[in-house]
């Protein structure tokens, strides 16, 4: 396991950030061009707070700092994903070091592409917590007084729920996902914040609702209390822009930070929904 | 501002399943046959007529056959896989992983696919069978090459029209129709929910990965008996010989009716295209 | 009229809490947050959540001894009736968070396997492998997102809290916020306004809290006349990852699991310490404390490491401040089983495998025990009042303090695994007060006069057009913001001298004046983070001087405050007679200065300082009674209090039935 950040070649002095950066949305895109001195042990959020204390381009000319979202930086919160060095991942896990082994030249940041830009790297994700709502992503318990402990489970069940219920919504499957596409709308003068927000919904609602809140439905639908209500989940992900639209790209999993079997959770809820169709016809 | 959804997106979930059912059974089964049977001109011209006897069988049926079981699951099968492809935006060049590859290849070969079936169908069967098009306007453009009742004879001669240009275009074709096939079994089976653990995945792969090599096989030893055939004055001639033998056979047990058989037949003295 | 609403600020597991039990309670809810509440800064936590249970019951564990050890963790910096009633719920919260779906691990038969925790000999702490907070977080989120898909609960996410809306009497009757992508600014009628807005390590620069934790909220909150509490008690933790951006957390947990802490005993030995043989490494930790080792509470655990780096000069490093924590001595699946989240942040950010590799950490900056005054209203027996509208309130009417941005319920020193408790049980508890309150109401906020309101906005507005307008070229924020994080660390963290006490609060006093003049470089109206965080450092400096006033003024130990020069010493006689006597000066001097400081300090802001006062503590339930880890002679100490307290009880003629001798009586409320 060698540390190529102490020892092993050496780190250049300073090196270059290229940034796609967006005023708002709407905007024209445009890429500018940082340099930042090179310190130990930097990731992609420490240049960006460099930049941030000191956001002046390669030309000298003094810009806004970029924005950009982040918060637990140890890779839990999922805040942080953009698009680093063209590949979707959480900028807190990018450690300088190994971006520069892959190009020394510099580093490129953009936001990610499957969600509106609200500005430079940050970006409107709440397409992802909706499709939550969709697939009623929640142990339906029947209130919160004291009524004794939960169903027991095996340690096997535990260790199957787990890694499931480590999902971030960190968009970093969305992202790479081939059927996964941009749904940005834009609000009328005459449209109240309201309306706005029902008319994204019925377009989030109707467009493909991803990797992870297809694994979330699969999780819910395996707890010995959330089982009552699987055949909700299961409707939910026959409807428009359910699983169906999934096109077994399978770089999902590929890019998952926390590693989870977001195919497996595809495949079982390929053969949930399609006994659940099968049992619906004959039960109609 | 309540608009209602397209029969298209209410009915997504049945359309896709349909759709991914269709590509296996019929279109794809029916490519298997379909390949094993011209596979069999290998075997020998006559091994060919027959099969090509046995499916004419059918008589006045074969073209509902062929327009329920196949024609219209492969049309069913093209138009919404095109309208799945328009929903897609591979991106293989970011994310550069063997499935993200299958998964832009997949569509790559279903656009493919779809094209070549489209020629090829015109290009033997010239799409239609009643003779003004036929006469008129598939034959003059090279189409409606296949003679039934001449099967190994015209193939042959249909696929040497060009020097090698057909046999590549058709082993593009064809190989294309074999991956898609292949690798379908395999998004199918996730798509269904049969392999569902990276384990059974990684199994199945590796069973529809041997299933695509034997059909490719397969599949280019049809092209490949074809052209011996065509490109080849003698074979020919002793192809020809043969499915003389066999028609007056049909002729003489009654099987056949000359006057309703003729137009599966090839027109007399047709060009033997190809350069002996 | 209006319906009633409750605004929470915060998302995390005790907003989240809050928000749950007020919905089921047919109580609407407004939920403002920073950040879209699923990241909020609970899912950092990782060991887990304690609560006594079946199997250590029969080992001799109740929820008293829960108590009893939150409270000695403590140094009885705590009023004991909420602990008493968190302590009393938390079978039931776990109970209920498995309900919800949180994937404890499991022991083979299928119970919730538990593990030890720093603090306790018993294995109380029920864990989902090493993401325990962010598992209790998802449970939570999950059941307030459904309530969202009722309309119970709306969010406002990605608004930064700016300040409570207080009428002419005092009463909270709302708060304004601000929308940090439109930049608009907005009042929030609320008939009650919950803040769960977590801690403020961002103070102290780099920290092991998350992005949103400066304090800015509490601070606010603070600057419009709320108190604030004991807020020196600030905990460092132990084991973090040293970082560029920030200190990772390296949870107890690895700890609990068996991991050892060492340092090899030649300085700085170049060697790779997995062939340093056993005899050449120093288990200072196991050696200093035989009966806890490396389970010893974090306080102590930490200034042992501080100690061995700074004083004793055995850093594994030679530039870097360090010590081993070792977990290559278990078996490689096992720790992957039950400690693969930690393990796999190790990796990631230092790309070695702590499985084969012993991890390099040291101490940082990681919990605020101290936080707004909060209130309880307490029952003969010494518990909680449930559903009185007292509990968590803070001075200002109608607006309330839960989770770790409360001061009530971890004292001088958090122990490990009870802040998800702590955070989870005040969510929990505030709900049913608030319904009593609002029973007791007359009219809601969103009926008053709209210019009441509309004042605060533009107060604020103006405030943040100022801002924008400000002439360029002036202080840097950022550059502040490290300073200030510079002084902190240096003087109010693990070791506090009152000299570098005094010296600080003058900087952090000139760092506030310099930094009201600070320069925006990004004067837009869109998405600007450059002036949110600049408000945000803004508000910082009041809480840094409660912290920097606090501590100077505390001329004693307790807790996570540690002053050398006020140390209780270790006895220096070998004969048993003068150990004796010097035992009976020892506690003398330990009860003078219980008289003295056993109070919580209580800051409140006069426009540029904080005031400090002092208020009693309830140490009704439990009497206070020194913590002798490590000191020499302990035994004798020990065994001189326990006579003198025998008396005592004799004298009072208590019943037993565990209240013992107050010594602080009646609560505070």
């Amino acid at each position: 396991m060698a540390d190529t950040s102490h020892n092993g070649h050496k780190a250049p002095d300073s090196f270059e950030v290229r940034i796609l950066r967006q005023g708002g949305p709407g905007q024209n895109s445009y890429w500018e061009r940082h340099r930042v001195k090179h310190e130990q042990d930097m990731n992609v959020i420490s240049v960006l707070q460099r930049i941030a204390a000191n956001a002046q381009t390669v030309d000298g000319k003094s810009v806004a700092p970029v924005a950009w979202d982040c918060n637990c930086l140890e890779e839990v919160c999922g805040a942080c994903t953009m698009v680093v060095n063209g590949r979707t991942r959480q900028a807190c896990t990018a450690l300088v070091d190994r971006l520069l082994e892959d190009n020394s030249k510099e580093i490129e940041l953009q936001p990610m592409t499957k969600f509106p830009v609200l500005r430079d790297l940050m970006v409107d994700r709440s397409r992802m917590f909706r499709s939550l709502q969709k697939v009623k992503a929640w142990v339906p318990v029947d209130g919160y007084y004291d009524m004794g402990p939960g169903p027991k489970q095996s340690r096997e069940q535990q260790e199957v729920a787990y890694p499931l219920s480590e999902c971030m919504s960190c968009g970093c499957c969305l992202e790479a996902c081939p059927q996964y596409t941009k749904v940005e709308l834009t609000q009328r003068d005459d449209e109240s914040d309201a309306d706005f927000q029902k008319r994204k919904n019925a377009a989030y609602d109707s467009s493909f609702i991803g990797a992870a809140a297809i694994s979330q439905a699969v999780l819910f639908n395996s707890h010995p209390t959330g089982k009552n209500t699987a055949g909700e989940r299961l409707d939910a992900l026959m409807d428009e822009g359910g699983i169906q639209v999934c096109g077994n790209a399978q770089n999902c999993v590929a890019v998952c930070p926390k590693e989870i079997p977001l195919t497996t959770s595809i495949a079982k809820a390929g053969r949930a929904t399609t006994i659940h169709a099968i049992k619906k016809w004959f039960d109609r | 501002m309540e608009t209602n959804p397209s029969f298209l997106a209410r009915h997504e979930f049945l359309i896709r399943r349909l759709h991914s059912l269709s590509g296996l059974i019929p279109v794809g089964a029916y490519m298997c046959i379909h390949l094993l049977t011209n596979a069999s001109t290998l075997d020998s011209s006559a091994t060919f007529q027959r099969a090509v006897y046995q499916i004419h069988s059918l008589g006045h049926l074969l073209p509902v056959v062929e327009w329920v079981f196949i024609f219209i699951p492969i049309l069913f099968h093209a138009i919404i896989g095109v309208v799945i492809i328009r929903g897609g935006l591979p991106n293989y060049g970011s994310y550069k992983y063997v499935n993200n590859l299958r998964y832009t290849l997949q569509r790559a070969t279903g656009m493919i696919a779809f094209v070549f079936i489209m020629w090829h169908v015109f290009h033997m069967h010239g799409w239609f069978h009643f003779k003004d098009w036929r006469e008129g306007i598939a034959e003059p453009l090279g189409g409606a090459q296949f003679a039934p009742y001449n099967a190994a004879s015209s193939l042959g001669a249909a696929m040497m029209m060009w020097g090698v240009l057909y046999p590549i275009l058709y082993a593009i074709g064809v190989l294309s129709c074999v991956f898609h096939l292949a690798n379908g079994i395999w998004t199918m089976g996730i798509t269904w929910g049969v392999w569902v653990s990276p384990v059974a995945q990684k199994r199945a792969d590796r069973i529809c990965a041997a299933f695509g090599i034997v059909l490719a096989v397969v599949g280019l030893s049809g092209i490949g008996g074809a052209v011996r055939i065509g490109d080849h004055g003698q074979r020919y001639e002793e192809a020809k010989a043969v499915e003389e033998k066999m028609w007056d056979a049909k002729i003489a047990s009654g099987e056949i009716d000359p006057e309703e058989g003729l137009h599966k037949r090839s027109d007399t003295n047709d060009g033997h295209a190809s350069a002996e | 009229m209006a319906k009633k609403r409750v605004m929470i600020v915060g998302g995390g597991l005790a907003g989240l809490a809050a928000a749950m039990k007020l919905a089921e309670l047919g109580i609407d809810v407004d939920m403002m947050s920073l950040t879209p509440v699923k990241r909020s800064h609970s899912v950092c936590a990782q060991g887990g959540i304690n609560a006594c249970n079946d199997q250590t019951r029969q080992l001799g564990d109740s929820e008293w001894k829960h108590l009893d050890d939150t409270v000695y963790g403590g140094d009885f910096l705590q009023h004991q009736p909420p602990v008493k009633e968190m302590t009393d719920w938390a079978p039931k919260i776990i109970d209920l968070m498995d309900r919800l779906g949180v994937t404890f691990n499991r022991t083979t038969e299928g119970f919730i396997d538990r593990r030890r925790f720093g603090g306790t000999l018993y294995k109380r702490t029920a864990f989902a492998g090493a993401t325990t907070g962010q598992q209790l977080l998802y449970s939570l989120d999950e059941q307030v997102r459904r309530w969202e898909s009722e309309g119970k609960v709306k969010k406002y996410e990605f608004w930064d809290f700016l300040g409570p809306v207080l009428d002419e009497n005092g009463n909270c009757r709302g708060c304004i916020g601000q929308d940090l992508v439109s930049m608009e600014i907005r009042a929030f009628p609320a008939d009650a306004v919950v803040l769960g807005t977590g801690g403020c390590g961002l103070i102290y620069g780099r920290s092991t809290m998350s992005m949103v934790c400066t304090g800015s909220a509490a601070s606010r909150a603070f600057q419009a006349g709320a108190k604030y509490g004991n807020g020196e008690c600030i905990q460092v933790h132990p084991t973090a990852i040293p970082g560029a951006d920030k200190l990772r957390l390296m949870s107890e947990s690895a700890r609990g699991e068996g991991g050892r802490v060492w340092v090899p005993r030649a300085p700085q030995d170049t060697r790779d310490p997995k062939s340093i043989p056993e005899a050449e490494r120093y288990y200072f930790l196991e050696e200093r404390y035989p009966e806890y080792g490396n389970l010893v509470p974090r306080d102590i655990a930490t200034r042992e490491i501080f100690d061995i780096c700074v004083n004793e000069g055995l850093s594994v490093e030679q530039g870097r401040q360090c010590v081993y924590l070792d977990l290559t001595h278990i078996d490689a699946q096992e720790l992957t089983r039950k400690l693969g989240g930690i393990l796999a942040i190790y990796e990631k950010f230092q790309g070695v495998d702590p499985r084969f590799t012993p991890m390099k950490i040291f101490p940082a900056v990681h919990y605020s025990m101290g936080g707004l005054w909060a209130d309880y209203e307490r029952t003969a027996e010494g518990g909680l009042q449930l559903a009185s509208p007292v509990n968590q309130s803070t001075n200002i009417p109608n607006l309330y303090a839960i989770g770790e941005c409360d001061y009530q319920y971890h004292g001088a020193n958090r122990l490990g695994a009870n802040s998800l408790l702590s955070c989870i049980f005040s969510g929990l508890i505030v709900a049913p007060g608030i319904e009593t309150l609002f029973e007791s109401q007359k009219g809601a906020a969103a009926d008053l006069d709209a210019s009441l309101f509309s004042r605060e906005v533009k107060r604020h507005q103006a405030e943040h057009d100022a801002l924008l307008k400000r002439p360029a070229g002036h202080e840097n924020p950022y550059l502040i913001h490290q300073e200030l994080g510079e002084v902190m660390t240096k003087s109010a963290t693990v070791v506090r001298r009152n000299d570098q006490l005094d010296a600080a609060y003058a900087t952090v006093m000139e760092l506030h004046e310099r930094a009201k003049n600070c320069s925006l470089s990004d004067t837009g109206n869109w998405t600007n983070q450059n002036v949110v965080f600049t408000k945000a450092l803004l508000d910082m400096f009041p809480l840094a001087k409660a912290i920097v006033k606090g501590a100077l003024q505390r001329d004693e130990c307790r807790g996570a405050h540690y002053k050398p020069a006020f140390q209780m010493p270790s006895l220096k006689c070998e004969d048993h007679a003068g150990r004796r006597r010097e035992a009976e000066q020892w506690c003398d001097r330990f009860d003078e200065n219980n008289k003295k400081w056993l109070k919580s300090t209580i800051a409140t802001w006069n426009g540029n300082e904080p005031d400090i006062t002092y208020e009693d503590v309830d140490t009704s339930l439990i009497t206070p009674r020194p913590r002798l880890y490590g000191l020499v002679g302990a035994e004798v100490i020990e065994e001189v209090w326990n006579e003198r307290q025998a008396k005592r009880q004799a004298a009072s003629g208590d019943q037993g039935n565990g209240a013992k001798t107050p010594v602080v009586a009646g609560a505070a409320s």
